[in-house]
């Protein structure tokens, strides 16, 4: 009797599980932490990046190698003097409301974003505290918007295609209500808005109308199409918890890190799909530091560390050292970004010696996120010190007071990843400029400075290689940083999903991938 | 009684302002602020600057702080800085999340280990005793974290009894909801047992050495009826304000297991607003929490007098 009780309580408690999971063609994904809002490129953060991108689109976007594209434009024509860009806006795109796409609706989100009471975060791109201004926008006709500039820009295109700026979106006008405030994105994605459980998920839904690219899916361009009927964002703080809810089935898809990787590749109901994306991990300097201003001391540190060892190590063997602030994912990568720091213990100690090193300690601050092997890093550098004479030491610290520290500068070495950026000119920018104004930036250094402002402005792929590479050689030159390698994008999934592939851009793009029954 | 209540509630005034002043000053002497976390690493110093000035964080604290209180008094916890939501329905909301899982765990826990803990006092010193308070030990020795993930591992993992992640709401579907919170509610449970099994045992073994007991005894009086009928009530007051403690505690302590079951409780919200420094969110829940707090030790002495007739109020 007992036996019976306790089998049917089982049964019942399986078909309750069961009825929650019986939705065949829904595709469950992990976030770890949950989107700030719905509204793109204004309270946002990389997991909100990663969601609204399956539901607006811009003019244009990056392809599968952080080249930038046309995506609701057919083509851009930018005349001579390189100040006026014309979109000639694609046919037959609509929004998810049914309303066809105009450049009206291109006009309206501008303008949107350009209101500083939107708080857009690329509007200092555009309003004339960056790189150049934008003095007019205007739509000659219906399928033409016309983006006038007052000086030339070689990042025009690729800073409207930010995925921080939301992919500078165009929103039909029914995304804010009568008041004027944001209700929910009306784009023109491959999906459209589901549900926000805050705390819980976000759920979108196939969007059956769309007009996809022609061609394989390429970045946030080419072939779009959705093919499952709705796609779940699940928010799963513990890494933990992913793991197990991967294992049992209960998710389909979850980011895992390099540790996790070997366990989940031998699971059976799981496989891995892994790309080098343009995040990095370096060990940063203080140039200004007593005992780092003195470039031979740097340059010990960089002799006396076995990178190759460190990154299969901290990466568990799948990642790649790169020394180069490119990434071996972009089409600037080339043979003089190959060009790295060198292994050689003796010259580390020889180097050290000439510069007086007597024993100064050395501190590396890091923090202890699951998602970044800042604190890995850390700790084998500070053993590969250690072993030529170095006096190191590893402070741990939370994430938060962490970046106060960097943006700060109050530091001497720090192990930390830069986050994703496509365009090489973008990932110089990151660490490159005056001290004094901006003490985050770890290469104060006028002539790379200067050489940086020319890649800003060059349109030209050769020239701005060229830039790239000089740029390459001083910074290896004078170790303001040792970049280790890229990060690694690195998805679980499971063996019935099909078509998913990780890319340079690390956030998982969910259109193409289905559920095998 | 309604003075001592009134009297009570008015103490929790003081009690709210220090802790809102406590709180207030504590998290911003953490480095980094929101507009830093917003940014990230791309935060170049006028971009910091503009966002700081919007979100008022550009003012002396002082006056952040007289702003936020003034805002309080009317009602208003302001809204979350990583949101946008209100901070006073989103705080609510996730507070009833917890207070389902917490008052459900303390509630069995309570039913199951007060009889156990009354029964080893009763056979003290037997291989019953020894086993119960060695299983009691056990488990309130166990971390609550590992004991979600174990439970989680062998009843969701390998059983497939349970969902291992997500929520659904009680008001939603009910047998689905049961399903994702047996898990955490059992953890819970098996660990605050621990805690009641040996305090229920040693407050009875204690008022079985009185007097009364002995008389009852000498009476002739049954075991069962010296142990349910005169000893049960004198040795349920300490554990009842122990249980009282443990609700309290539970109700504004159970982020990790919230974090391991993926509960969207408050535990879990106040979590996320450190690592984001959305101060208006912290603020409030610690508020809310605190007051929770004083409103059940005052239920816990209110109901006191059912257990200990010498209770006078």
């Amino acid at each position: 009797m007992k036996s019976s009780l306790k089998n049917a309580l089982a049964l019942g408690l399986i078909a309750l599980v069961g009825a929650g999971a019986a939705q065949a063609q829904t595709l469950r994904l992990a976030l770890n932490s949950d989107i700030r809002s719905l509204d793109p490129g204004v309270n946002r953060d990389d997991r909100t990046d990663e969601v609204l991108l399956h539901m607006v689109e811009g003019l244009m976007a990056y392809g599968e190698k952080g080249e930038v594209k046309p995506l609701l434009a057919q083509k851009v024509d930018v005349s001579a003097d390189g100040l006026t860009y014309t979109f000639t806006l694609r046919q037959g795109v609509t929004f998810h409301n049914g309303e066809p796409l105009t450049s009206a609706d291109v006009l309206w989100s501008w303008n949107r974003d350009m209101d500083p009471k939107t708080q857009w975060r690329c509007l200092p791109e555009f309003d004339g505290s960056g790189l150049s201004k934008v003095t007019s926008v205007t739509a000659p006709d219906p399928q033409t918007v016309v983006m006038q500039l007052d000086k030339p820009s070689g990042m025009f295109l690729a800073t409207l295609a930010r995925t921080d700026c939301g992919g500078t979106a165009v929103l039909q006008k029914a995304s804010v209500n009568a008041q004027g405030e944001f209700v929910q994105p009306i784009g023109t994605g491959p999906y459209q808005m589901g549900e926000w459980k805050r705390g819980q998920y976000i759920s979108l839904n196939r969007f059956d109308k769309y007009q996809s690219l022609p061609g394989a899916r390429d970045g946030y361009v080419g072939g779009k199409q959705a093919l499952v009927d709705e796609v779940r964002f699940v928010i799963i703080p513990d890494q933990a918890t992913v793991k197990a809810a991967l294992f049992s089935g209960d998710l389909d898809m979850a980011e895992v890190t390099e540790t996790d990787l070997p366990e989940v590749k031998a699971h059976a109901n799981l496989k891995v799909s892994t790309a080098p994306s343009a995040t990095m991990n370096v060990l940063m300097f203080q140039t200004r530091d007593p005992l780092l201003k003195d470039p031979r001391i740097r340059q010990a540190i960089a002799a006396a560390i076995d990178i190759d060892q460190l990154v299969a190590t901290t990466s568990n063997g799948f990642g790649v050292a790169n020394n180069s602030i490119i990434s071996v994912a972009s089409n600037y990568y080339s043979a003089a970004e190959k060009a790295g720091f060198k292994y050689d213990p003796a010259k580390a100690t020889e180097l050290l010696r000439q510069a007086g090193y007597n024993g100064q300690p050395l501190t590396i601050v890091a923090n202890r996120r699951s998602m970044v092997p800042s604190y890995d890093l850390a700790i084998i550098a500070q053993a590969m010190l250690q072993a030529v004479g170095m006096n190191v030491n590893v402070e741990v610290m939370e994430w938060g007071t962490q970046l106060e520290r960097y943006q700060s500068g109050r530091y001497q070495a720090m192990s930390f990843t830069y986050s994703a950026r496509f365009d090489p000119a973008l990932s110089f920018e990151q660490v490159t400029g005056n001290k004094d104004k901006e003490p985050r930036k770890a290469w104060d250094d006028p002539q790379a400075t200067e050489l940086l402002g020319q890649a800003l402005r060059e349109g030209d792929v050769a020239k701005r290689q060229a830039i790239f590479d000089q740029l390459h050689k001083r910074f290896i030159d004078q170790v303001p940083m040792i970049v280790m390698y890229n990060g690694l994008d690195i998805m679980a999934l499971n063996q019935k999903v099909e078509g998913y592939n990780s890319w340079i851009g690390q956030k998982p793009r969910l259109w193409g991938v289905s559920i095998k029954p | 009684m309604l003075r001592l209540i009134l009297q009570r509630l008015a103490m929790a005034v003081p009690t709210l302002l220090l802790i809102s002043i406590a709180v207030f000053a504590m998290i911003r002497l953490i480095p980094g602020d929101p507009a830093l976390l917003m940014l990230g690493d791309m935060a170049d110093p006028t971009r910091l600057a503009a966002l700081r000035q919007s979100l008022g964080l550009d003012q002396p604290l002082a006056v952040q702080y007289l702003i936020w209180l003034k805002a309080v008094l009317s009602g208003d916890l302001g809204v979350s800085i990583t949101s946008g939501q209100a901070v006073l329905p989103l705080i609510l909301e996730r507070f009833s999340v917890s207070a389902t899982i917490v008052l459900s765990a303390v509630l069995l826990a309570a039913l199951i280990a007060v009889p156990l803990g009354m029964l080893a006092a009763w056979k003290q010193d037997s291989f019953l005793d020894l086993g119960l308070v060695t299983s009691a030990t056990l488990l309130l020795s166990v971390p609550g974290f590992w004991m979600g993930l174990l439970l989680l591992y062998v009843f969701g993992l390998e059983l497939g009894w349970f969902p291992v992640v997500g929520y659904v709401s009680f008001k939603e579907d009910f047998g689905k909801a049961l399903a994702y919170v047996v898990l955490p509610i059992a953890t819970l449970v098996l660990h605050e047992s621990g805690v009641i099994i040996r305090m229920a045992r040693a407050s009875t073994i204690e008022v079985l050495r009185l007097d009364y007991i002995a008389h009852a005894r000498a009476k002739g009086l049954s075991e069962r009826s010296v142990l349910w009928g005169h000893a049960l009530r004198n040795a349920f007051a300490p554990t009842w304000t122990l249980i009282g403690l443990i609700l309290g505690n539970l109700l504004g302590g159970i982020a990790v297991i919230e974090t391991v079951f993926t509960i969207p409780g408050i535990g879990r919200l106040m979590v996320d607003s450190i690592y984001a420094r959305d101060y208006p969110v912290l603020q409030g829940s610690l508020l809310l929490i605190t007051f929770v707090y004083v409103l059940v030790n005052l239920l816990v002495d209110l109901m006191y007098p059912l257990f200990d007739p010498r209770v006078k109020i």
